[in-house]
């Protein structure tokens, strides 16, 4: 890909041995707003802050149903296929490229195999993606870190990808700007048997541990995947019943 | 112990600094602010108005060819503040785009689907060092020669959308891209942004001449100055009439009129 003055990677080692452009990209995910995702028993949860830059930005949609796809609102959670959706923590821009490209490759497997791509064959070739990034000629790592959450045959699933491309499964995972906190809080409360409603409530309390300001449906994305299979984003009236609920 | 920042290349293309900054998309937005120019967007109820400021720098310079507003369709405009030569490949780059989308899928294309188009190629620049746009010669030289070739130009994209009415879209040199009620860009982007949260706090619904007006207004108020009709460029679309279109001087006289005996 391009020019042949370039054919060589910027991300190189150190003398003590580390990849510093994969380094400073986790850096950047980690200044990034804070994101999470839970595993239950019977689902899947991930959410995360929706601070917008300003009160000027349009976050209001005309279009009713949320899982639409529209340009219109701001939306930071995004299906990958009808089964699995995914969150980041990181540069929103490098997140569109990881989308489109997952997208395509999902629906590759599925044209050639005729059945639904399994939510780990996905992360295993968006994590290639990402490592492609970090070896190639001319580009940088890309700036986020995904968390992945599926249901498939194998049940409910969560998996972070780092922008190494290393991607691990996870019971609960945390990532951005509060990630101590929020990993701490998730080691207390997470339990085995939790169920997904359980869980969502769990998920709203550690965003809240980390929040600057008022928590509300407006600045907070929620997205679920249950026993049914269908990965769908909360609308703002759900989340605020969670929201009541939890007070 | 580390390198640290990555050779002192990481000013130079980009790739992350040890801070997990991107030095040379900053500077991008720096290069915007340094063309000197501020530019207003605001969506009212059933209307959308950009408007910018027309720095004429050379009396010999015929006015008509300085313009930083452009058709990319019948329908749709892009107002261009940042360095004018990107603006102009960006402009020729998104008409191509819009004209291929209403050919392949027979409709045309929306404003938020263009800004998408733009807010995506931009996002390549910051992670290919190798980029560059149409028509750029390449040569050899002793030493390597970052090519690192960015578009420093905030795009504003506006139109009206059969279903969803008025949209304004903005787009940054870091491929991030937003909807917005009313938005600014370029020197004096802050203090705009500032003065239109407090216009918009409300949500008021505009009517075609109160978002003219306020988008005037504003820029009037973030430079300090009282404008001639002959220093601002204004461009529209209305539900009444879609088509994306600049006003004439006379128009903006009748406005600049109305905001003074307003105050």
């Amino acid at each position: 890909m391009g020019d042949s003055q370039y054919s060589f990677s910027l991300t190189t080692f150190s003398p003590s041995g580390k990849l510093v452009q994969i380094e400073h990209a986790l850096t950047a995910v980690g200044s990034g707003q804070t994101s999470l995702g839970i595993k239950a028993s019977n689902g899947v949860v991930i959410a995360t802050e929706k601070k917008l830059p300003s009160i000027l930005v349009d976050e209001e949609s005309v279009v009713t149903n949320v899982n639409q796809m529209s340009l219109l609102q701001v939306q930071k959670i995004q299906h990958l296929t009808p089964n699995i959706g995914v969150v980041y923590s990181g540069m929103g821009p490098d997140f569109r490229v990881l989308v489109r490209k997952s997208r395509k490759q999902a629906e590759q497997y599925n044209r050639l195999y005729k059945e639904p791509i399994p939510v780990t064959q996905l992360v295993r070739e968006t994590a290639t993606v990402m490592q492609e990034f970090t070896q190639s000629g001319g580009v940088r790592p890309f700036g986020v870190s995904l968390l992945v959450a599926g249901y498939d045959d194998k049940g409910p699933q969560l998996y972070q990808v780092d922008p190494s491309g290393s991607y691990f499964s996870w019971k609960a995972s945390a990532m951005g700007k509060n990630v101590s906190n929020a990993k701490t809080f998730l080691e207390k409360r997470y339990t085995e048997d939790m169920e997904l409603d359980d869980a969502i409530h769990t998920a709203i309390l550690t965003l809240k541990e980390g929040f600057e300001g008022e928590i509300s449906s407006k600045n907070i994305e929620i997205g679920k995947i249950g026993a049914d299979k269908i990965f769908r984003v909360l609308t703002p009236a759900e989340i605020d019943d969670y929201l009541a609920e939890v007070e | 112990m580390s390198r640290g920042s990555g050779g002192g290349y990481d000013r130079h293309i980009t790739i992350f600094s040890p801070e997990g900054r991107l030095f040379q998309v900053e500077y991008a937005f720096k290069a915007v602010k340094a063309a000197g120019i501020t530019s207003i967007g605001v969506r009212g109820k059933d209307s959308v108005c950009v408007v910018t400021q027309k720095k004429v720098p050379d009396k010999l310079l015929d006015e008509s060819s300085v313009s930083h507003l452009f058709p990319v369709t019948k329908y749709l405009g892009l107002l261009a503040t940042g360095m004018t030569a990107d603006s102009r490949s960006l402009v020729t780059q998104a008409r191509n785009e819009a004209a291929e989308f209403r050919f392949q899928y027979g409709y045309e294309m929306p404003a938020d689907i263009l800004a998408k188009w733009i807010a995506d190629k931009s996002q390549v620049y910051t992670q290919h060092a190798y980029m560059r746009p149409l028509g750029v010669g390449k040569f050899c030289t002793h030493f390597p020669t970052y090519l690192h070739i960015y578009t420093s130009t905030f795009a504003m994209v506006l139109g009206m959308d059969e279903e969803r009415g008025p949209l304004l879209y903005k787009c940054d040199p870091a491929g991030h891209f937003y909807g917005h009620k009313a938005t600014s860009a370029g020197m004096k982007e802050q203090e705009a942004i500032n003065f239109l949260e407090k216009k918009m706090k409300e949500n008021p619904a505009f009517t075609y001449d109160e978002t003219v007006q306020t988008a005037i207004s504003a820029l009037q108020s973030v430079l300090q100055e009282d404008f001639k009709a002959t220093e601002i460029e204004v461009g529209v679309v209305r539900a009444d009439n879609p088509i994306f279109r600049c006003l004439e001087t006379e128009e903006i006289e009748e406005h600049l009129t109305a905001i003074s005996e307003r105050d």
